[in-house]
Order: structure tokens, then sequence, then C-alpha cells
């Protein structure tokens, strides 16, 4: 539960830092969830992959 | 025994750091005994020609204050390791990047047109920002180069210690001085205080387990002078902040706004501040989570005060 409260708050401060929202995201998967585990981890590498590399422009 | 060569210098500060290495009092006397000053620019008129003349090695010790912000000061932060045995960064600024750091939320363009431009202030109709050269009838005038990024002492330059604070406490100073004086310093890398562990520590409120459902600003309560102000919803960084200074904020009923950097073993101030904030939220429903953390004005400048280019993120993402 803890990490409800400190994602929301890490977004807010990278929000500040104009790093982008999708960046981070938080999901609660049950042990018995196999199939959407794999489903969010791949959503989530395709997104970063947009994304492409961190970097700052100054 | 030979008198210790001592330098002092600053960079991207406000100047405090140098009060505080005043405030040691009496004992700049006994400092004076051990000690020559051979560069100390608000004291003593020493031109950098001198500094460069000095044999490499030659100072015994240099305390640097100050962030790295422009072409002029990493110079003089590299010929200054160049020739000190021991640099000591000085203060939250030469440490963290300081207040000066926070303006890693910006870039240079950003800073100038504010600076330069918007200010209500100003009066700029032709638009003159700063050049780093610039021709007139006389000949060339230069200036140094204003950095996008704000570096620490030690992104720039290899440091041996660091003594913290903004600026540092006499009794962190003199510390320092002393463990120099009498030969007896720690081992390289140590940042030199009298406690390690947090500024909670050296803090005599009380602490229980009450949870926070608003967080306030200072002005906005008066908050009981025997309970942890983070309990009370202010947001105070003395459990994410290296003890030493013996917790002279929260004792006056101010928060710690974590000027002594981070707790060993600690890389990110901010993100160690962060996560304690979080965890005294007092709610499991994401739209009151919500709630209480929109209360929380500027959090990068709350949890980065003075350590935003010592970040892991180190500055913003300009759009
Ligand atoms: S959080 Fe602040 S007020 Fe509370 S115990 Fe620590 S230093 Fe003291
Ligand atoms: S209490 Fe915090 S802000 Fe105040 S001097 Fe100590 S470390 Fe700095």
């Amino acid at each position: 539960m803890k990490e409800a409260r400190r994602i929301p708050l890490l977004k807010k401060m990278l929000g500040q830092l104009g790093i982008e929202e999708e960046r981070v995201r938080l999901d609660w998967v049950s042990a018995s969830e196999a199939d959407r585990f794999a489903s969010i981890v791949d959503e989530m590498t395709e997104q970063i992959r947009e994304l492409g590399p961190f970097s700052h422009n100054s | 025994m030979a008198k210790l060569k001592l330098a002092l210098y600053w960079a991207s500060s406000c100047g405090g750091c140098e009060i505080a290495q005043l405030q040691i009092g009496d004992k700049i006397l006994k400092l004076a005994e051990v000690a020559d000053i051979v560069f100390w620019p608000v004291a003593i008129d020493a031109k950098y020609k001198d500094v460069e003349a000095m044999p490499e090695k030659s100072i015994d010790v240099c305390l640097f204050n100050g962030a790295i912000r422009t072409s002029e000061q990493e110079h003089m932060a590299k010929m200054l390791r160049e020739k000190s045995k021991v640099l000591i960064a000085y203060g939250a600024c030469a440490y963290g990047g300081g207040i000066p750091g926070l303006g890693n939320m910006f870039n240079r363009e950003l800073i100038f047109e504010r600076a330069y431009l918007e200010t209500p202030s100003t009066d700029n109709k032709e638009k003159v920002l700063p050049q780093t050269k610039c021709k007139v009838p006389e000949g060339e005038l230069t200036l140094p180069e204003f950095y996008d990024t704000v570096k620490t002492l030690g992104q720039t330059v290899d440091i041996d210690y660091v003594i913290p604070g903004c600026p540092p406490e006499a009794r962190t100073t003199w510390l320092a001085l002393e463990a120099l004086i009498e030969g007896k310093l720690p081992p390289k890398g140590t940042v030199i205080t009298h406690n390690a562990k947090a500024v909670c520590d050296d803090c005599p409120k009380k602490r229980d387990v009450k949870k926070v459902k608003k967080f306030y600003r200072t002005f906005e309560i008066m908050p009981d002078p025997e309970i942890c102000l983070l309990e009370q919803g202010l947001l105070c960084a003395g459990i994410a902040t290296r003890g030493g200074c013996e917790a002279p904020c929260p004792q006056a009923n101010m928060p710690c706004t974590g000027c002594y950097g981070p707790v060993d073993g600690v890389i990110d101030q901010g993100a160690h501040f962060l996560s304690a904030v979080a965890s005294v939220i007092d709610s499991n429903d994401p739209d009151e989570i919500q709630r209480i953390i929109d209360g929380i004005y500027d959090p990068v400048g709350t949890f980065y005060r003075y350590s935003l280019p010592d970040s892991l993120l180190r500055r913003a993402k300009i759009k």
C-alpha cells in the first residue's frame, strides 16, 4: 500500500522535471494472473521503446 | 612546524559560507597561529595570477564553496585542485549544488530571458543579453560562459572531503579545521559532521505514529512545539538529512530543509525525503491520496532544495 502513496507523489515530481508520465506506471497484479502480468510488461516495454532512451536536452 | 597554507574560494554561492567561516569566532586566532591564508578573495587581495604562479600541491588545504555554473568557476575549481593537497567542498552548493542548483529546473536561455528581459524591474528595450565576447571601441570584452546546467564541485574535480550545510554550522567547520590542524583527517570522501545519523536523531521533538491528512506550508499553521513537525503536516526533511547541526531549525519550529545533505548510504536525498513524506500520508483511497498530494507545492524545490544537481536526474528536461 505504500506504493499507492509514493507513486502519485513521484509522478507529480517527475512532471515538474519534464519527464514523461508514461515512464512510470503502477499496477496491481495477483500471483495468479501470469498473462496479465506478461501483457503489462510488454505494454510498458513498447511504451518506453516509443519514448526512446531517456535524455536531458540541456 | 611550518604553517599550513590555507586557501578559501567561492564560486556560485551567496557569500553566506564566508560568514560561516568567520562564525568560528575567537578560534580564528588559533587558526591564524597554525595557518597562513594564501588566497581568500573576500578578505585578501590576491589575484588569479598569484594562484597560477603557485607550484602544484603547494596549498595544504582549500575550502571551496559554491556550485559550478560558469566556465570561470570550472577553471578555478580545476586550478585549485591542481594547487591543493586537500580540496574540501565547503557548504551545500559545492556539495550538492545548493540553491543555485535549482537553476537546473531551467536552462541558460530561460534564465537569461527571465533575468534580463521579463523581470518587472528590468528596462532593456534593446534586449541586450550577456555575451561571452563583445567588441567595443577599446577592444574586445569577454565574460565567462554561463552553462545550462549547474554542477557540484565533486562532479567537476576530485574532492577529498565535504563540510556540509547552508551554511555549515560553526561547530561543523571547527570539527573539520581541528582535524586538519591536528593532522587527524578521516578517510578520503568523508562528509565531516558530529553525527552521521539523521537530523531527527539530534531533534528533541516527540514522535508517535500520527499520520497526516493534509500538508501545510510553514505560514499556514502554528505547530505544537513538542511534537514532530512532519507528523503535524509540515514538510520536515530531518529524516532524510545528515545530522550534526544539532537541529536548530526544528528546534525553532521550522522544518529542516535538508541543508546537510543525504544520510550515509543514500545517493538521492530527494527520493529519500519523498519516500518519507509519502509514508506518513494517512489514506488508502486513491482520490484522497491525490488530494493530499495536491497540497504539496513545488515537490522538486522541497525534496531537492540543496541537491538537484547531485540527484540521479540532475536536472529538468526542457521541452
Ligand atoms: S522530522 Fe523534523 S521535527 Fe520530526 S523528529 Fe525529524 S527533525 Fe524533528
Ligand atoms: S535542521 Fe536541517 S536545514 Fe536546519 S541546519 Fe540542520 S540540516 Fe540544515
